[in-house]
């Protein structure tokens, strides 16, 4: 079998796979539940959504709202954990002293930390901010740090055959051999950032789509709620895309072994 | 006659351990190769023949000894890049094209691009490769990607090539085709090459001298003058001078081996 035959059958079983669930979905709710205080079908989501956006509107301080928390708090943990995963892997001291630290704040719930971060930070954005970045924080980091560690030893002595000096070890060898590692963690951190907003919006907001769920499921209004989630599925569906056209552009030698 | 252009003076290896007597790798080695000479080293497994290329080359530091280029010491030079490595395994960085790989060794040399991108076209047409210069290396076969390597290491125009096996991970074929590919390469260029395998017949194919290591720690057991003219080919491997040295040098090998517990051992 050729690679077209295999694409086609592969989009084919991923297309088929969307419409078995959606229409699973459509028969649950309009035929076994029946039920719109508990389930409501991919149809009456479908309208909702387009009144929300087309008709009232009333979606779009929600998505700007989140998408603008979600933007500052992933882009700041790029900045903040690219560098730090580098300086860990490279200097044996800092990864002992940030180490133990990490692994913590890791492993702990990050709920819990919403609370004691709204605190301090106010219920403005600073808090929210601060929650999205706690989430995509570790996994940029780890991944940028581990992709530093286990560069190919050969790589690192081809460099330093050539005499190569640190600068140029790091630039030439080192940062393109990470690449990958940390393409991999921003695209984790994506689903990790999105949940930091919906647990921030929850916690003290008065817009969102964390806050839009919350409340729609105070009320008891599900149409609303399903959008809402649908909106974040959205949101980690063109993250994700977005990263992987990043990751088919900078790393233009993996073509191969990148399936879909 | 010019003096030698690598000379190895008593160079000994050794890796200090907790609490034990060093793990000694070789000792006393004492080796001298005149301007564009072809010299083979041969011997167990484990004897520490990678690890003389790797001292050599300073990707390790040596416990004593001295190790000369034109008479000069090797770790005055170290910045002026005196030496070509060609390792193992392809060792070619995946995300670069086999040009910006060839240009690794050129970049920082104080040449400027357009030169340095000439110089290794120029390579990669000596290794056969024209036409590849945008290949991914996971676009290459095993063979062109030593082929890459080679170009890598000789774009640098080093006065000494140190070759690590670089045959060993190819299949027979592409491995006969690679040896006189090599010998082209090498009458070319005319390079000092040290050539470190564990396959005999590559070694008298190749090579103007071949040296036989001793097993553990490695010292030098032998060496002999190839009594074949060049240029080389495939034919020789039939003639008789051939036949003999491989004999001998495969009796050799053997008793090394026996001497460093067996073959059980390797």
């Amino acid at each position: 079998m050729n690679e077209r035959t295999d694409k086609l059958i592969s989009s084919l079983l991923k297309t088929g796979s969307i419409v078995a669930g959606l229409a699973l979905w459509h028969i649950l709710a309009e035929y076994v539940l029946n039920d719109p205080t508990f389930l409501v079908s991919p149809v009456v989501v479908v309208n909702t959504a387009y009144e929300m956006l087309f008709v009232t509107g009333e979606l779009y301080p929600h998505l700007f709202a989140s998408s603008w928390i979600f933007f500052y708090g992933f882009g700041l943990s790029i900045l903040a954990g690219v560098p730090l995963g580098f300086v860990m892997a490279l200097n044996p001291t800092v990864r002992d002293y940030v180490n133990p630290w990490m692994t913590t704040l890791y492993t702990t719930p990050r709920i819990a930390f919403a609370p004691i971060l709204l605190l301090w930070f106010g219920i403005g954005g600073g808090a929210k901010v601060a929650i999205v970045f706690l989430g995509c924080l570790f996994p940029i980091l780890i991944n940028s740090y581990y992709g530093m560690r286990v560069v190919n030893r050969e790589y690192v002595e081809l460099a330093r055959s050539f005499r190569l000096n640190s600068w140029a070890l790091f630039m030439k060898i080192l940062l393109p051999a990470s690449v990958p590692f940390i393409l991999a963690g921003i695209r984790l951190s994506i689903g990790r950032g999105l949940t930091g907003v919906a647990i921030a919006e929850w916690f003290g907001a008065t817009e969102g789509l964390g806050y839009l769920v919350f409340f729609a499921g105070q009320t008891l209004n599900i149409p609303t709620l399903f959008v809402g989630v649908a909106a974040f599925a959205v949101l980690g569906i063109l993250g994700f895309e977005v990263i992987r056209r990043v990751e088919t552009y900078a790393t233009p030698w993996r073509k191969q072994s990148q399936g879909g | 006659m010019a003096g030698p252009v690598l000379e190895l003076r008593n160079l000994h290896k050794e890796i200090p351990r907790n609490d034990r007597e060093p793990f000694m790798i070789f000792k006393n080695i004492n080796l001298s190769l005149r301007d564009g000479e072809f010299v083979s080293v041969v011997g167990p497994s484990g004897c520490g023949k990678t690890t003389l290329l790797r001292v050599i080359n300073g990707l390790m530091p040596r416990t004593s000894g001295e190790i000369l280029i034109d008479g000069k010491s090797a770790a005055e030079l170290d910045h002026e890049l005196v030496m070509g490595f060609v390792f193992q395994g392809a060792s070619l960085l995946p995300w670069r094209t086999s040009l910006k790989n060839v240009l690794l060794g050129l970049e920082g040399r104080g040449k400027n691009t357009e030169e340095a991108e000439k110089v290794a076209r120029k390579h990669l047409e000596l290794v056969g490769l024209s036409g590849f210069e945008n290949h991914y290396p996971h676009e290459l076969s095993g063979g062109m990607q030593q082929r890459v390597n080679l170009a890598r290491a000789l774009a640098v125009d080093p006065r000494i090539l140190l070759m690590d096996e670089p045959f060993a991970a190819l299949d027979a074929q592409t491995r006969n085709f690679m040896q006189l590919e090599l010998l082209r390469i090498w009458a070319a260029t005319r390079k000092t090459v040290i050539f470190v395998t564990h396959m005999i017949a590559e070694s008298i194919l190749l090579s103007d001298r071949v040296i036989v290591f001793s097993h553990r720690p490695g010292t030098i057991r032998s060496e002999f003058q190839v009594p074949l003219e060049r240029p080389r080919n495939m034919e020789m491997r039939a003639d008789p001078r051939f036949l003999e040295l491989e004999n001998i040098l495969w009796k050799q090998i053997e008793a090394e081996v026996n001497a460093s517990g067996g073959f059980a051992q390797m």
